[in-house]
């Protein structure tokens, strides 16, 4: 087997992709600039701030080159504000994501663009290169990839969070049962009727999809193939009733002939 | 260049994202993409793993010239380069590896028509055509000969088709780059969704395949 894993990332793979998220360190040491592939480090010199990827931030605090500043949303007051969200403000949906970064248009004076999706040639940037989790960061929102940032700093980097890491860690509990509990009742959303087969999950967390990937996929993918041949007739059915006007739709798709050969069976 | 490139690169409040940053970007992009899609997606046209590649080799032949000096400065630049290597390398090596899973499970259906085959890189297409030859010469010499030949079809799509195709309709996590209009196909109704930039949604590789493609939704 070239990959003997599963589609969808895995939860060390998602680890991986959250040690791309920058962090702020204040340094300890000085340290020039090094030309990386993901382009030149920041020269350090203490005490000022610098940005880094959290694997680089987290190599430097293990040899106490630097320390790391946690970011406003870690702060227990912020967490408290979310947890409270969560369960009494909103007691049915995540909390809302960290909002996009956004910067004066030059084109247009007096408006303001999202970084990085202004014009079409640029790339648009999505976690984990969001700068979600410097020093810079709103506080109380959550990044997509607050679990995983949150674990490492508890656990590498425990001294730069103020003393506060039971307290901290308390309250990260409380926020992934609560949110647990919220993605296991969106399994009824999801067999639901009248959903028309979208679901928003708007809020969500990476190690969140990960951890309830199979489970969210399979009942949907489950629902699908059970209600198949029920489907298939109610498009015979919009297509007949289409005939008259129009080009009969969205009628024609490769898959819907898998579901027939698995009713028949 | 003309004045706005030249205004552009004195102005502070311009901030492009940097090469090397788009490069990365893309590349998690494409991985996250090929680990989560039901389907081969066509290999990126840009050049991109030609770039990363390139700078691959580039940083090797660099570590390689420093590992000559033991000065203890350089040394510790020496480890932060050799561990962000092994990590791009990690990412390459999981995307080849995610691709070439898929190619091995559906090899016919990939090498079935031109618009399927456009996908495959040049390495991935030799590498496909000459497993698919192997394997037929072998099942031919070891049970396909004995049988009649009209039997002998490894890809008979007459009545039910032979040849195994991925399963396009099952459902994946999208996540929207810009507001845009979501709609999918669900048992009972089909539905519309006014979707928001950053929203998580879960719908049918089918219906998310055109937001991905054109660049407003990336899977997750």
């Amino acid at each position: 087997m070239a990959l003997p894993l599963p589609l969808g990332l895995t939860h060390s793979e998602v680890a991986f992709v959250a040690e791309m998220e920058l962090v702020t360190v204040v340094p300890r040491q000085r340290l020039e600039s090094i030309d990386l592939l993901s382009g030149k480090t920041p020269p350090l010199r203490p005490p000022h701030r610098a940005d880094l990827p959290l694997w680089l931030a987290l190599l430097l605090k293990k040899q106490r080159r630097a320390n790391i500043v946690p970011p406003p949303w870690l702060y227990p007051a912020s967490l408290a504000d979310i947890v409270h969200r969560e369960t009494k403000v909103h007691p049915h949906a995540f909390s809302e994501p960290m909002p996009t970064a956004s910067r004066a248009r030059q084109s247009q004076p007096g408006y303001a663009g999202r970084i990085g999706g202004g014009d079409s040639s640029e790339v648009i940037l999505s976690p984990p290169f969001r700068s979600n989790c410097t020093s810079a960061a709103p506080a109380g929102y959550l990044p997509y990839h607050w679990l995983e940032v949150a674990e490492a700093l508890i656990t590498y980097a425990s001294d730069d969070l103020g003393g506060n890491t039971s307290e901290i860690r308390g309250l990260l509990r409380d926020l992934v049962e609560v949110r647990a509990a919220k993605m296991r009742d969106s399994a009824e959303t999801l067999g639901a009727e009248g959903q028309g087969g979208v679901v928003s999950l708007r809020g969500v967390g990476a190690m969140e999809l990960a951890e309830n990937r199979g489970f969210v996929l399979g009942v949907v993918d489950g629902v699908r193939k059970i209600g198949g041949a029920v489907e298939t007739a109610r498009r015979e059915k919009e297509e007949e009733m289409d005939l008259g006007g129009g080009d009969g739709g969205r009628g024609g798709y490769g898959g819907d002939g898998d579901s027939d050969d698995d009713m028949g069976i | 260049m003309d004045i706005d490139d030249i205004l552009r690169e004195v102005d502070p409040t311009f901030h492009a994202v940097p090469q090397e940053k788009r490069n990365l970007q893309e590349l998690t992009r494409a991985w996250i993409a090929e680990r989560s899609a039901p389907e081969l997606l066509p290999w990126p046209a840009d050049g991109l793993f030609e770039r990363v590649n390139d700078s691959i080799k580039r940083q090797i032949e660099k570590v390689e010239e420093m590992t000559g000096d033991m000065d203890p400065k350089t040394n510790f630049a020496l480890i932060v380069i050799q561990t962000e290597l092994e990590r791009f390398k990690y990412l390459v090596r999981s995307y080849v590896r995610a691709r070439i899973s898929k190619i091995d499970r559906h090899t016919l259906h990939y090498l079935s028509t031109d618009a399927l085959r456009a996908r495959l890189s040049e390495m991935e297409l030799a590498y496909a055509t000459r497993h698919q030859a192997l394997l037929h010469n072998h099942y031919l010499s070891s049970f396909l000969s004995s049988f009649p030949s009209a039997l002998q079809n490894i890809n008979d799509s007459a009545g039910i088709n032979m040849v195994e195709t991925p399963d396009l309709e099952s459902a994946v996590f999208i996540r929207l780059l810009k507001d845009t209009l979501v709609e999918g196909r669900g048992v009972d109704s089909d539905g519309a969704m006014d979707g928001r930039e950053s929203d998580i949604v879960i719908l049918r590789w089918a219906d998310a395949k055109t937001l991905v493609e054109n660049g407003s939704a990336e899977l997750v």
